[in-house]
């Protein structure tokens, strides 16, 4: 090693902690002689440059991890640092070894609780530990299942103990995530350091997915080459949202939501577009007792009732089996010795980390008298919240947890405080060493379980920090198994998927991603039309400042009022206030109220935030392309909000960017998504909500006739709105006019903005819509839309805008049949809801019930 | 004694509800001193599908689903039974049960017989009775004094909770915290089983929540109500070394041959009669009437 390199190093060590990277008399350890040698020739430069392009391309494909309660949390960007973790094979096979024998082992503990619980009858753990952990669901005792394991895919927590070997720090069972973040790491590090790949034999992932897809193939209860695989999440707003869209779309199986799924006739059913669709196998995200409202927690709506039963006539397979979080459990730590002895009368092969269990006097008593010194934990709390540091803890909270102890010994476990190894992290050009924790992953297969050649490592957020956790704002590494000779080539993630065509057309759709699909439609035309048209309201403001006139106001009034009726922000212009305010004294800071006040329903900032959540619902559907462009609308609205001075004009060169964006946008989403995916429920909510806010404008700007210039104004004005100026001029080369703009607004069947046209489109699409094919009758929604059409159709401009009655000034007729179309479209969008969203059928409890299992 | 019993649950709701799943827990279960000999459930609107099974404590789950809209949903049944419990309410009286003390009962609990191993899960925290505070153990420890026979504390445990609490009804639900039902002293016969359960878990013993029905005697000369019987509650000890002994502290007796078993479990949670998951907007209402006739 030359002095260039070490000298990266000269303050890298603070204490005498085990780091990964550096022997005690500081020579590097060979496997990671390697990787520097690379780094040197890439120079603190060259390596900053990289972590750069990472963070570019985790930002690019959004890559992100949710915290919950955290206002900035959400849609967090994850942390990938340019610094790998390696591990050479020799010492890799050991641990892999002592991993297969660990999930092993498991497995039969979870066969055997709820089975024969011979492990209590016959004394080797105590009752306590499983009959006083919450996870222990008894309504799963004695299930049958298909295949012989019972634990299907295990991850395992790993820190270097004192020995210099690697404990088992923490067991998970249930829905372990990370899967998808540690491939997600792997293909950014592997479009970054692919000069290094080439050079280093790093094992490759492709095999282990390869397998993970067998096992949930395999997994079926009826043995089918296609049987019908999902991933079922809790929502977009889970911490690890972000994986289970990723993981649906890279494994090619539909991601769903509880309500997507439902239970009929002892099966699992998914709701489609079309009707349901058995599933044989559900790749669960939401932990067990979420899974089955009838039978475990009776207010989630996170599962679908009725699961369990499913379960139980072997109709399904869930991978992990529900009840399986009874294995996320310190409480079993201290007898897994025995219980390997018990089993495989073999030693266990992993150390783990020194657990002492409460629920025995004379570990209870060693536990009270070093408390100071432990980590103490429930038996069935894992998670970071219920996690007590004794170290950390005042006389006070000492003595309070004593207490907790005595009164309910059983329920707490103590563990040493293990001092992690530490591992070299780049930051801000320095090399800095963090305590890391790494995550593996277990799959059960056909011969036995396999192991990812690699897996998920996260790191303090700073040097100092003990814990690693993503909550706190930690960042992970890529997990490098070093082999000593290169590998062969090995094969790529293209392998021969059996199952890729799960969802095979619009028919199979997801009636939740339908919807959600429909509304991204509605939200993201209702967010440009608005936009066009308070663009245009605020340039005619600005100018009038300049020349105010009486016709001037008269008009403005009329826009004013027709930017309420527009965005639904009642009473807004059209009436005063319960206050007794009215907008009409300030009008500006009304029109900035509807477009900035997201907290009020129907403003530009409302919209665009419904606009985001339905996107952010359907991302397993997103090109990294359309990431970009909707980040950018996200942003430049940040800016928005954030901007102090913000002036009539600034705003206006704001909204011009949002509706460039916007364009961009709605142009990548026709190309990126198919038609099979529901792109076409897309385009009928897109051309739906254009139909009705094109009436609406059309009712609030010209129904009323005005006198001379306002009315040539007002028209002028719509045409500007409706970005349909140019062609009028083109088309009738005369003066603006009512009859002609009626004519290009709502009857021309050429023009691709009028409602004519809009409304043909849209009949032709739900005619594509499943239901819509059944025979020759007409579905309610295409009823609606025919009548729409054919009273447009029976109308003529010139009829239109005759006003009756001498003294009047109402459009009378153009009133009545816009009132009309208007009512049409509504039951239109009502009835497509009723066929095909239908599972927004409220879901109570027959007892109102509201406690925790 | 031979009887019928016929329990009918309706729920009228305001509103369609689009298709339910539920589960009962409503078949008379194995008990000592009590045998089952007919059984009929009726579902209105008719189930389309409808399974049994045995769930972890032994008791009868019957879970079904109506896929048909409807606004009220109908489960009658009638079950006959056969209840000779005097033999075992005699046996209480014995040497064998009432020479039990409470250091002796604490360590027999020590044993690693099959039967103490399976009691022994009734001593744990379960989902309603959980959190107990020191009221609660005060509260038994008044009764469970050192040396004392365990089946006098829990008799008197008993009387206590049937002299120190009101019957009311519509005060608590069957989620409200055990801590609250002993603050407050009152409730209904379901708080009263559990509050003696935390009692005597409080002190490490096992005890497990009874749910049944009792028989009511019309005063002398009066013709019975039709109606007037009622599902019912009550709790049971385990005494290591002898058995489970069952009190209903809501009347202050110890059970015979007019109380009659459904099932048991750690609480309420264990064997609620009647529960599920419906799909339909609007509110419901309840009305339940259980009948007992005595057979000649």
């Amino acid at each position: 090693m030359t002095v260039a390199t070490n000298s990266w190093f000269t303050r890298y060590f603070t204490d005498n902690t085990y780091d990964e990277m550096f022997s005690p008399d500081l020579s590097v350890k060979g496997n990671w002689k390697e990787l520097l040698e690379n780094f040197k020739r890439l120079g603190i430069d060259g390596l900053t440059q990289r972590q750069n392009d990472i963070d570019w391309l985790l930002e690019e494909n959004g890559v992100t991890y949710n915290v919950y309660n955290d206002p900035n949390g959400l849609n967090r960007p994850w942390n990938l640092n340019v610094v790998p973790f390696l591990l050479h094979a020799d010492e890799w096979f050991k641990i892999e070894k002592g991993l297969k024998q660990r999930a092993e082992l498991l497995n039969l503990v979870l066969k055997d609780i709820y089975g024969e619980r011979r492990l209590i009858k016959e004394g080797v753990i105590p009752h306590e530990v499983i009959y006083g952990h919450r996870g222990f669901l008894r309504q799963c005792d004695k299930i049958q299942y298909k295949l012989d394991r019972h634990l299907l895919l295990y991850a395992a927590d790993l820190a270097r103990g004192s020995d210099g070997r690697m404990w088992v720090v923490n067991d998970r069972s249930q829905a372990p995530s990370g899967m998808g973040y540690a491939l997600e790491n792997r293909s950014t590090t592997n479009r970054v350091f692919a000069d290094i790949f080439a050079d280093m034999s790093v094992r490759r992932l492709s095999e282990f997915f390869k397998e993970f897809n067998e096992l949930l193939v395999e997994a079926s209860p009826e043995k089918l080459e296609n049987p019908n695989i999902v991933i079922l999440t809790p929502g977009s707003h889970n911490e690890t949202y972000f994986e289970h869209a990723y993981l649906a779309s890279f494994l090619g199986y539909p991601l769903v939501q509880g309500n997507d799924l439902v239970v009929r006739e002892g099966n699992l059913y998914m709701k489609s577009l079309k009707g349901l669709k058995r599933v044989h196998v559900v790749l669960r995200r939401v932990d067990d007792v979420f899974t089955d409202p009838l039978e475990l927690r009776e207010d989630s709506h996170l599962g679908v009732a009725g699961l369990l039963d499913v379960v139980r006539r072997q109709n399904v397979a869930i991978v992990n089996p529900i009840g399986s979080g009874i294995l996320e459990n310190p409480g079993l730590i201290p007898f897994m010795p025995a219980i390997c002895k018990f089993f495989l009368d073999e030693p266990l092969m992993l150390p783990q980390i020194a657990s002492w269990w409460c629920g025995q006097d004379k570990e209870k008593n060693y536990v009270l008298e070093n408390l100071h010194n432990l980590v103490i934990k429930p038996i069935d709390r894992t998670n970071r919240e219920h996690i007590h540091f004794g170290s950390l803890m005042t006389k006070t909270e000492l003595e309070r947890l004593k207490q907790e102890i005595q009164r309910k010994p059983y329920h707490f476990v103590a563990q040493e405080r293990i001092s992690f190894s530490t591992a070299p992290n780049l930051t801000k050009g320095n090399f800095e060493p963090r305590n890391m924790v790494a995550r593996t992953f277990t799959i059960a297969g056909k011969n036995g379980y396999n192991v990812m050649p690699g897996g998920l490592v996260r790191v303090a957020p700073d040097r100092n920090t003990l814990r690693v956790s993503n909550q706190r704002g930690g960042t992970s590494k890529d997990f490098w198994i070093i082999d000593s000779e290169q590998a062969g080539e090995s094969p790529n993630f293209n392998w021969n998927r059996r199952s890729a065509v799960s969802v095979s057309g619009l028919a199979d759709l997801p009636s939740l991603t339908a919807e959600n699909l429909y509304w991204a439609g509605r939200y993201v035309g209702r967010t440009l039309v608005n936009a066009r048209f308070l663009r245009m309201v605020l340039k005619q403001t600005s100018s009038t400042e300049i020349i105010p006139q009486q016709e001037c106001s008269v008009k403005l009034n009329i826009l004013y009022k027709a930017v309420t009726q527009m965005t639904g922000t009642y009473p807004g212009f059209m009436e005063k206030r319960e206050d007794g305010t009215y907008a009409m004294s300030n009008p500006l800071e009304e029109i900035y109220d509807v477009i900035l006040n997201s907290n009020r329903v129907g403003s530009l900032a409302h919209t665009i935030s419904m606009f985001s959540s339905s996107y952010y619902s359907i991302r397993n559907l997103w090109s990294s392309d359309m990431w970009r462009v909707f980040e950018t609308i996200q942003k430049l609205w940040r800016n928005i909000e954030n901007e102090k001075d913000l002036t009539v004009t600034k705003l206006i060169k704001a909204l011009n960017q949002l509706i460039t964006r916007l364009i961009a946008f709605m142009g990548l989403i026709e190309e990126s998504i198919m038609v099979e995916q529901g792109l076409l429920l897309y385009f009928i909510g897109l051309q739906l909500e254009h139909s009705m806010l094109t009436i609406t404008k059309c009712r609030a700007l010209l129904v009323n006739k005005q006198l001379g210039q306002t009315e040539y104004e007002i028209l002028e004005a719509l045409l500007a709105s409706h970005e349909s100026l140019n062609i009028y001029r083109y088309s009738y080369r005369s003066f603006i006019r009512i009859e002609p703009v009626i004519n290009l607004m709502l009857m021309d069947l050429k023009y691709p903005r009028s409602l004519a046209f809009l409304l043909v489109r849209l009949q032709k699409d739900i005619a594509r819509l499943p239901h819509s094919q059944r025979s020759d009758t007409l579905m309610q929604y295409e009823k609606n839309v025919f009548e729409a059409f054919s009273k447009l159709r029976l109308a003529s401009s010139e009829a239109l805008a005759i006003t009756t009655g001498s003294d009047s000034h109402v459009r009378e007729d153009l009133d009545k049949l816009l009132e009309d179309l208007s009512d049409l479209l509504f039951q239109t969008s009502q009835s497509i809801s009723n066929t095909y969203f239908n599972h927004t059928y409220k879901q109570s409890q027959l007892v109102d019930q509201n406690f925790s299992i | 004694m031979l009887y019928s019993v016929s329990h009918t649950t309706t729920y009228n709701y305001d509103a369609p509800v689009s298709y339910c799943h539920n589960i009962a827990v409503l078949k008379p279960r194995k008990s000592p001193g009590q045998e089952l000999l007919e059984y009929k459930m009726q579902i209105n609107p008719e189930a389309d599908e409808i399974s049994e099974r045995m769930d972890f404590f032994g008791n009868y789950i019957t879970r079904f689903s109506i896929q048909k809209e409807h606004k009220q949903l109908k489960v009658t049944t009638v079950s006959k039974l056969k209840r000779d419990y005097e033999p075992y309410k005699l046996s209480f009286q014995s040497e064998a049960c009432k020479s039990i003390t409470l250091e002796q009962a604490r360590k027999n609990l020590q044993k690693t017989e099959a039967e103490i191993l399976d009691a022994k899960q009734f001593v744990l925290e379960s989902i309603f009775i959980r959190h107990w505070g020191e009221s609660i153990r005060n509260y038994a420890l008044e009764s469970f004094s050192p040396g004392r026979s365990v089946f006098d504390a829990a008799e008197e445990l008993m009387q206590r909770i049937y002299v120190d609490f009101d019957f009311v009804s519509g005060f608590t639900s069957v989620s409200t915290p055990i801590n609250e039902v002993m603050e407050e002293r009152k409730g209904v016969c379901q708080d009263f089983a559990q509050i003696a359960i935390a009692c005597i878990r409080s002190i490490g013993l096992p005890a497990r929540y009874i749910s049944g029905y009792i028989e009511t005697l019309p005063p002398p000369g009066r013709e019975k109500l039709i109606g007037a019987d009622a599902s019912h509650a009550w709790f049971s000890i385990y005494i290591p070394g002898f058995g489970w002994v069952d009190f209903d502290p809501t009347n202050n007796q110890i059970p015979g041959n007019q109380h009659l078993v459904t099932g048991w479990g750690r609480d309420y949670y264990d064997v609620p009669p009647l529960k599920g998951v419906v799909y339909g907007s609007g509110k419901s209402k309840l009305n339940v009437e259980v009948d007992i006739t005595r057979i000649p």
